[in-house]
């Protein structure tokens, strides 16, 4: 075949290109969800692009960063995620700023993603971190604003699935699990395959009330009735009660707040294990299979940056958000404003009623010329 | 909206079939060549076994029904409420009868269908392998000399003894599971567990 090499034709795998309506859209949707974030007095924050690797040197983001060696032979990374580098400014530039410090962001960051239909590398987030607040009012304010975002976006059907990741740290350590078997646990949990845990359980000669306890933990689910069971089910072990009892207080708020029917509960949510400490959401809605955004509590990550405290943040995904829109119907408008053509023959003139026409704010295609072009 | 199934046409089918006839829901009397069946309230989608979590973890189905070899092999990310009490089998290494296993310290070939259940299987035990990617009839590779052993599903072990094979390990048993899309599973609570409780409810 003649013609340019695929590579001056194709962009590479994993990323992408947005032109005109849809880049509009995309524009929009980002505009929505900042103005939520301003509105709720957070600070737009805009950090560097790459940074030192040790930055994103979490066990499970370090395996899927793009790293490269600076001219002075440091490693550096790109960006694979926001949370991390905000970290490190809060606890470094901004070190003597008091806290509460509320903190968004909104750009691409970079993970490597193994090839699979719809995954990408090239990432687009906007979220926020809440560092240094209260617990409950902090927990509960930034899952008010995830669901201002999606309520202004219009989107429909839309919930935010809570757990608290303390349940099953603390069956975990009550019952003594090592590690391996800790992970293993912890897959089957998530894959709500409670015959799969009690299997793993048993292979290990993990039994009694704190085992079964860990086998029905992806069974509470559903709505906040999941919560009352879950005191009941998890009464036998101090810290997984009291991680029951901390979720139950940002639900109740959400509740009071309005936003009860928007609320799910997961306590099988136990992904990002290495990571959260407390509260751990996602949010789904009808139309897209998998989640638009999430986050959660990480009270230890600050302190690997020197100002040890409690944080609690979430991101939404642009890409997803858009997808969920278009299969919702609820796309905002991709058109452009139409434009006053401005043409002529002669230049200078055509020039000066095209900015007089700017200068009353409105949109212009410059024409003049174009006869000549042609 | 009804709620979507994913189920495979493959060995599943019948189990699947008894399954929800047991639990009185509704179900295709012969999809025939349809892949797509609209029947009282539920949509079926008919689609390659190795698909099913596929379907479901892009929410293009909200549940289906998949053997657990198949899903260890895609490694969905769908959850996986229900052991549905059907369709069990193993998930076996077998090697030619008679053949003294692990003589050589080489890399051992392995066909499968499973490449990814049987790397992550012989990498646990440090043993180095080449897998050999086959699409079906897995059995023939080593006496034909395409490979030294195979890893497979069995059920009888009768077609691994008529290939002069036999089970020198096992790597996992399966049987079928309800898979359910997680953001069906939150977004569409009450319609996704009125279908799992039904089902469980009719597990035999």
């Amino acid at each position: 075949m003649n013609g340019p090499s695929h590579r001056l034709v194709q962009v590479p795998p994993g990323v992408q290109c947005f032109v005109g309506a849809e880049a509009r859209r995309r524009r929009r949707i980002e505009e929505t969800v900042v103005s939520a974030f301003e509105g709720w007095d957070y600070e737009e924050i805009i950090p560097p692009l790459f940074d030192y690797a040790d930055v994103f040197a979490s066990p499970g983001l370090a395996a899927r960063t793009y790293s490269f060696v600076g001219r002075d032979g440091s490693l550096l990374a790109l960006r694979p995620d926001f949370t991390s580098l905000l970290a490190k400014i809060a606890a470094g530039r901004l070190a003597d700023r008091p806290a509460p410090i509320r903190l968004y962001y909104s750009g691409e960051v970079l993970r490597y993603e193994p090839p699979k239909a719809g995954r990408q590398s090239e990432l687009f987030q906007m979220g926020l971190e809440h560092l240094g607040g209260p617990r409950a009012p902090a927990d509960a304010e930034i899952l008010a604003v995830a669901g201002e975002c999606l309520e202004s976006l219009g989107i429909t059907g839309w919930v935010l699935a809570l757990g608290h990741v303390g349940a099953f740290h603390g069956l975990v350590r009550a019952l003594g699990l090592p590690q391996t078997v800790a992970d293993l646990v912890s897959e089957r949990v998530e894959a709500k395959d409670a015959e799969g845990v009690r299997a793993a359980l048993s292979a290990h000669g993990a039994s009694g009330e704190v085992a079964e306890a860990l086998v029905g933990l992806s069974a509470l689910a559903g709505d906040r009735g999941a919560l009352a069971e879950g005191a009941r089910a998890l009464a036998c072990c101090p810290d997984a009660a009291r991680a029951v009892a901390e979720l139950r207080e940002v639900a109740d708020a959400l509740e009071v707040a309005g936003l009860g029917g928007h609320v799910a509960i997961d306590l099988g949510e136990v992904r990002g294990l290495d990571y959260y400490t407390g509260l751990v959401f996602r949010v789904y809605a009808p139309g897209l299979g998998f989640e638009v955004g999430g986050g959660g509590r990480y009270d230890t990550l600050l302190a690997r940056f020197g100002r040890p405290m409690p944080a609690v943040g979430f991101m939404l995904g642009l890409d997803r958000l858009a997808l969920l829109l278009e299969r919702q119907q609820a796309l905002p408008p991709g058109e452009a404003v139409a434009a006053d053509r401005v043409d002529g023959e002669a230049l200078g003139a055509a020039l000066a009623v095209a900015r007089e026409t700017r200068a009353s704010g409105r949109r212009v295609r410059f024409d003049a010329g174009a006869k000549e072009a042609r | 909206m009804s709620l979507t199934v994913a189920l495979s046409k493959g060995k599943l089918l019948a189990g699947a079939e008894a399954l929800f006839r047991r639990a009185r829901l509704p179900f295709p009397e012969d999809p025939g060549r349809r892949l797509v069946v609209a029947l009282d309230g539920l949509r079926f989608l008919f689609v390659k076994d190795m698909d099913v979590p596929t379907y479901v973890e892009y929410g293009v189905a909200d549940c289906g029904v998949a053997g657990r070899d198949v899903l260890l092999e895609t490694g969905s990310d769908v959850y996986e409420p229900l052991d549905l009490l059907f369709g069990r089998c193993r998930l076996v290494v077998a090697r030619p009868r008679g053949e003294a296993a692990d003589t050589r310290s080489s890399t051992l070939r392995v066909a499968t269908k499973y490449a990814r259940v049987t790397s992550a299987h012989f990498l646990e035990r440090g043993v180095s392998v080449e897998v050999v990617r086959l699409a079906g009839s897995v059995e023939l590779a080593p006496g034909l000399g395409l490979s030294d052993c195979i890893v497979d599903v069995v059920e009888t072990g009768r077609t691994l003894e008529e290939n002069g094979l036999v089970v020198v390990e096992e790597v996992a048993s399966s049987s079928a599971r309800l898979v359910v899309n997680r953001a069906s599973f939150h977004a569409r609570r009450e319609e996704v567990g009125r279908l799992v409780d039904t089902l469980s409810g009719a597990r035999s």
